[in-house]
């Protein structure tokens, strides 16, 4: 499936500024910025950039200093805390570097934690929709062992799979592959690939050059600020 | 179907099973500190008023002279009285283990058909057959009783009597035997005959219509009952009425569960210290995964739900293991001390009320104690939680005065360092063993001024070794040549007393009390003075009242004048001073003004200072001082050594100083246990800090010694709070003691060396013990999995 040009991100005029002992730091500066539904946008930077802030404003779990983040038609920066999560819980999955998979769930639990956090598929029906995730992840056969008895790429399918579980618009993820060895990175790629292929917005943030192929658009930051957008 | 999140706690709880282990460990001991003298409280309230209710207490007690049938009959028809029945009183003397002992036999015709005041057989038989005696249960050991076996009573100049022991019985009205160093016993009015007594009935005994009538009306009541009396021809020599509803020792009874409740409380807060610390422990350990949860959709609510709903069952299950144990241990000190005011817990159960406030308790103090970081933690910002590195970002070295330290090696600083970085969380730990150190050290305090206290009692107030009564009266010079004249007698003194009665403004009597006439420059008795002055020679009507009576007796102020009723007879006395000389109402008179009063010039007991202070001489000069007397013609009713009376005060009070020995050492597990939860939290937050450590060579032991050193920081430190928090402990303790017990001075206010290296051990030993599994986990820690640490 190819990117609609209905809007699914804009940003307007944000700024990110951080409190800092040596005076005021600027994460992101006046950047402006609209992805479409179907995207699968690659945001690179080098280090201090500011390409985990951007994921931070879009996830929610920061708010821009100035600005206006709007995701899936939601002024996500008017949001109070209490608003935040459910919103986050339903409208975006996220995927970090070092999986955050809880060690105490398995891997089928952790993926149903976020429907029984949203209240999003009857309970009855939770853990089957977990396990079609995990099959469609291709970890299906993991499903009831707990992360740390799984590989590394074992561990980041099972992420991507409770980032997916409520179905969300937007997924985000914060250097999926930094993590991996590049057999397992390249395979986690195609996954995310697969995914915008079936209509998925993906908002990745990466260092890996083989990713930047296979995106429908590279952002690149500089010093706070975007640079590139092709 | 579990729900995933309840999944995960659950899973954490197995996960972290020694520190889960901690929590229920902290609220169990807390609950157990409090429950049990909740229980203890409860069940004693239960039975001195159920139990003492139950036995239909007197209501009034009028003594007269022989009461018979138609004296009863015509007090039945007075309006008010529902119960009424005849006894008879007689002093003398019971012969135990070679020695004479004052003895109090209580008879009346129908014991079995006693309706106020009743008895309750504890073993052998009841009611006592004539020629038999029934010991009651408190003096049981004072009197060195054996059901079957005889004993040798004597009353008066009459022949001694062996009557033998045929049942023992509880009177829950009595004050205990063993305190008052009284042997009592039931017999029949033929026994008393047979003992040479009077037989006849002197005791009327009544209770009022209305249960719920104040002291003032019960009074006019009795005072009707004693015109009547007084109308038929017979005097009346007292009359008294006791608080309605209310055992003797009922106020001392409040007071000493009061302070042990006190004491119970703080175990409790101090548990809530500990399970807040180990609650944030637990939090701590979390905060990467609550970051997670809210990333994915998690509310602060819920997240607050699923570790309160933690709490909530560690709570439960904590009740679980403490509420048997509170149970067991409130009803062996409630047994003890209903033992103390001759009351029987058997067959009473703890209220229902006092399980629930228990159970109630137990689950909501850990939800309680976890509120707040709980909500703190579930408030946490996402990028916040997400970035959590423990106390990594936390910068600074603790108080100013640690950057000046000097002299010592680089991990001993950063050891003394660490302990203040989280300082509400060490200032929690700090807390709780200082506390446990001054009440510990406020106990051992205590206990060395019940000591002093009571070696002060005998020593310097009570100067006398040995007492002896007479079962008649002799004239004060042959008592005093008589007894002077044998071997081993340093000094001695004959006294005289009377019973005295307050007449009130209203005409009515207070209750009686005794005075003692003694001579003005005693030297056998040194009361502390409180207010007013000592009595002189040259007094004529001058009395000194102890505390006791002038708070009871409101005519008995210093200065004020007052009449007092002696033998049925008016006369004014002054009242010269109030001095301290023990928990019963007392008042003293010269001998001489005494005799006048009762116009009788003779003494009745003489108060004797031994040369030998060793107890074994003296009881041995006891004997030879009877043989002397009786030889000489004189009938010794009782004898009495005071070394025998202070062994057997001193155990009882220490025993109460030993029941807050066991709570402060419920609080020194409480603080270890706390000290064990702050060690454990301080190494998982510096498990990377540990990983830089090892990177840079720091080698097994150095960091062993870095983890035991940051415990002993903190227990040094709370050793040295607790000593001077023990001087406010050991003088509430001590003032407490005093109004409950027996006044103590407070002379020991800053602990011994002896207990202050006691109590550092302690602290030592459990920082130590405390600090062996933190810092064992810190060695384990490798480089390569800190520096990876989420």
């Amino acid at each position: 499936m190819h990117p609609t040009s209905e809007a699914l991100i804009t940003l307007k005029n944000v700024s990110r500024i951080f409190p800092g002992a040596a005076g005021p730091f600027s994460a992101l500066s006046d950047v402006n910025l609209t992805i479409d539904r179907g995207e699968f946008a690659v945001v690179v930077g080098q280090s201090g950039s500011g390409k985990s802030t951007l994921l931070g404003l879009l996830s929610g779990i920061d708010r821009p200093s100035t600005g206006e983040v709007v995701v899936g038609g939601t002024a996500v920066h008017t949001l109070s805390e209490r608003e935040m999560s459910p919103w986050r819980g339903k409208a975006v999955g996220i995927v970090f570097q070092f999986f955050q998979l809880l060690p105490t769930l398995t891997a089928a639990e952790n993926v149903m934690l976020p429907m029984d956090f949203c209240d999003t598929w009857k309970s009855g029906e939770r853990r089957s929709r977990a396990l079609a995730l995990l099959e469609r992840l291709g970890v299906a056969d993991q499903a009831d062992k707990f992360p740390p008895k799984l590989s590394g790429g074992q561990q980041q399918r099972v992420a991507i799979a409770r980032a997916l579980a409520n179905a969300p618009a937007l997924l985000l993820a914060d250097e999926p592959t930094g993590n991996l060895d590049s057999k397992t990175s390249e395979a986690i790629l195609l996954l995310f690939q697969d995914l915008v292929r079936d209509g998925q917005t993906v908002v990745m943030v990466t260092h890996e050059q083989s990713a930047r192929h296979l995106a429908s658009r590279t952002i690149t930051l500089c010093d706070g600020r975007v640079v590139a957008n092709d | 179907m579990i729900r995933p999140r309840v999944r995960k706690v659950l899973r954490d709880v197995w996960h972290h099973k020694a520190r889960t282990l901690l929590v229920v460990l902290a609220i169990a001991i807390g609950i157990v500190g409090a429950g049990a003298v909740l229980n203890t409280w409860s069940l004693l309230r239960r039975v001195t008023r159920e139990g003492y209710l139950a036995t239909n207490p007197a209501s009034a007690t009028i003594r007269t002279d022989s009461i018979d049938a138609a004296l009863l009959e015509r007090v039945r028809r007075l309006p008010g009285i529902r119960d009424f029945q005849a006894r008879r009183t007689v002093y003398g003397r019971a012969m135990v283990g070679g020695t004479w002992r004052t003895a109090v036999l209580f008879a009346a015709d129908d014991f079995a058909g006693t309706t106020i005041g009743a008895l309750q057989p504890v073993s052998g038989a009841w009611p006592p057959a004539d020629g038999s005696l029934v010991v009651e249960t408190s003096s049981v050991e004072y009197a060195a009783a054996v059901v079957g076996e005889p004993i040798l009573v004597q009353v008066g100049e009459a022949e001694p009597q062996s009557l033998e022991v045929t049942g023992i019985t509880r009177d829950a009205g009595l004050a205990p035997g063993w305190m008052e160093h009284v042997v009592y016993g039931f017999v029949t009015p033929a026994t008393l005959a047979r003992l040479g007594a009077p037989a006849s009935l002197d005791l009327l005994q009544l209770t009022v219509e209305d249960r719920t009538l104040e002291w003032e009306a019960v009074r006019r009541i009795a005072y009707d009952a004693k015109a009547l009396v007084e109308r038929s021809g017979r005097r009346v020599q007292n009359v008294d009425v006791p608080e309605p509803g209310e055992h003797i020792h009922a106020a001392q009874l409040n007071s000493l569960l009061f302070t042990q409740g006190a004491f119970g409380v703080l175990a409790l807060l101090l548990s809530g210290f500990l399970v807040i610390n180990l609650v944030t422990a637990m939090l701590a350990g979390q905060v990467r995964e609550i970051g997670v949860m809210k990333a994915i959709g998690a509310r602060g609510g819920q997240l607050a739900a699923m570790y309160l709903g933690l709490a909530l069952v560690l709570g439960l299950v904590a009740c679980l293991i403490a509420l048997p144990a509170a149970a067991v241990l409130g009803r062996w000190y409630a047994g003890f001390t209903a033992t103390l005011l001759n009351f029987d817990t058997t067959g009473y159960s703890i209220p229902g009320w006092a399980l629930a406030v228990q159970l109630g308790v137990g689950a909501l103090l850990p939800v309680a104690a976890a509120a707040v970081p709980v909500v703190r933690g579930a408030r946490i910002p996402v990028s916040m939680a997400l970035r959590d590195f423990g106390i990594e970002g936390e910068g600074g070295d603790g108080p100013r005065i640690l950057r000046r330290i000097g002299g010592v090696t680089r991990p001993l600083l950063l050891s003394i360092r660490n302990a203040f970085r989280r300082r509400q969380r060490m200032g929690l730990t700090l807390l709780t063993l200082a506390t446990g150190g001054a009440v510990y050290l406020g106990a051992l305090n205590l206990r060395s001024s019940i000591r002093n206290s009571v070696g002060y009692m005998f020593g310097e107030v009570l100067r006398y070794d040995l007492s002896v009564g007479f079962a008649r009266s002799y004239s004060a010079a042959r008592i005093e040549a008589a007894i002077g004249a044998v071997p081993g007698v340093a000094a001695v003194e004959a006294w005289n007393g009377v019973r005295a009665a307050a007449a009130r403004a209203d005409g009515v009597l207070g209750n009686s009390f005794p005075l003692g006439g003694i001579p003005a420059a005693s030297r056998m008795v040194a009361f502390p003075v409180d207010s007013g002055r000592w009595l002189t020679s040259a007094d004529s009507n001058a009395l000194v009242v102890n505390r006791s009576l002038r708070q009871g007796e409101p005519e008995a102020a210093l200065g004020a004048e007052l009449t007092l009723v002696i033998d049925g007879k008016p006369s004014r006395w002054t009242v010269v001073g109030i001095v301290t000389s023990g928990p019963g109402a007392t008042a003293f008179a010269t001998r001489e003004v005494v005799a006048r009063a009762t116009g009788d010039s003779l003494m009745d007991r003489a108060m004797i200072q031994a040369e030998i202070a060793e107890p074994g001489a003296q009881a041995e000069l006891s004997r030879r001082l009877r043989g002397a007397l009786e030889a000489q013609g004189f009938e010794v009713g009782s004898s009495q050594l005071m070394a025998e009376s202070r062994r057997v005060l001193e155990d009882h009070l220490l025993l109460v100083a030993g029941f807050l020995m066991i709570m402060s050492q419920a609080m020194i597990v409480v603080g270890g246990l706390g000290l064990a939860s702050t060690m454990s939290l301080s190494v998982l937050e510096r498990t990377r800090e540990i990983g830089v450590l090892r990177a840079i060579g720091a080698r097994h032991g150095a960091i062993l010694t870095m983890v035991q050193a940051e415990g002993l920081v903190i227990s040094i430190a709370s050793w040295a709070l607790a000593i001077p928090l023990s001087i406010p402990m050991s003088v509430i303790l001590g003032r407490t003691f005093g109004r409950i017990m027996m006044p103590v001075r407070i002379t020991t206010l800053v602990p011994e060396s002896s207990g202050m290296l006691a109590w550092l051990g302690v602290v030592v030993l459990v920082s130590l013990v405390a600090c062996a599994w933190p810092a064992y986990r810190a060695t384990r820690v490798t480089t390569a999995a800190a520096l990876a640490y989420e």
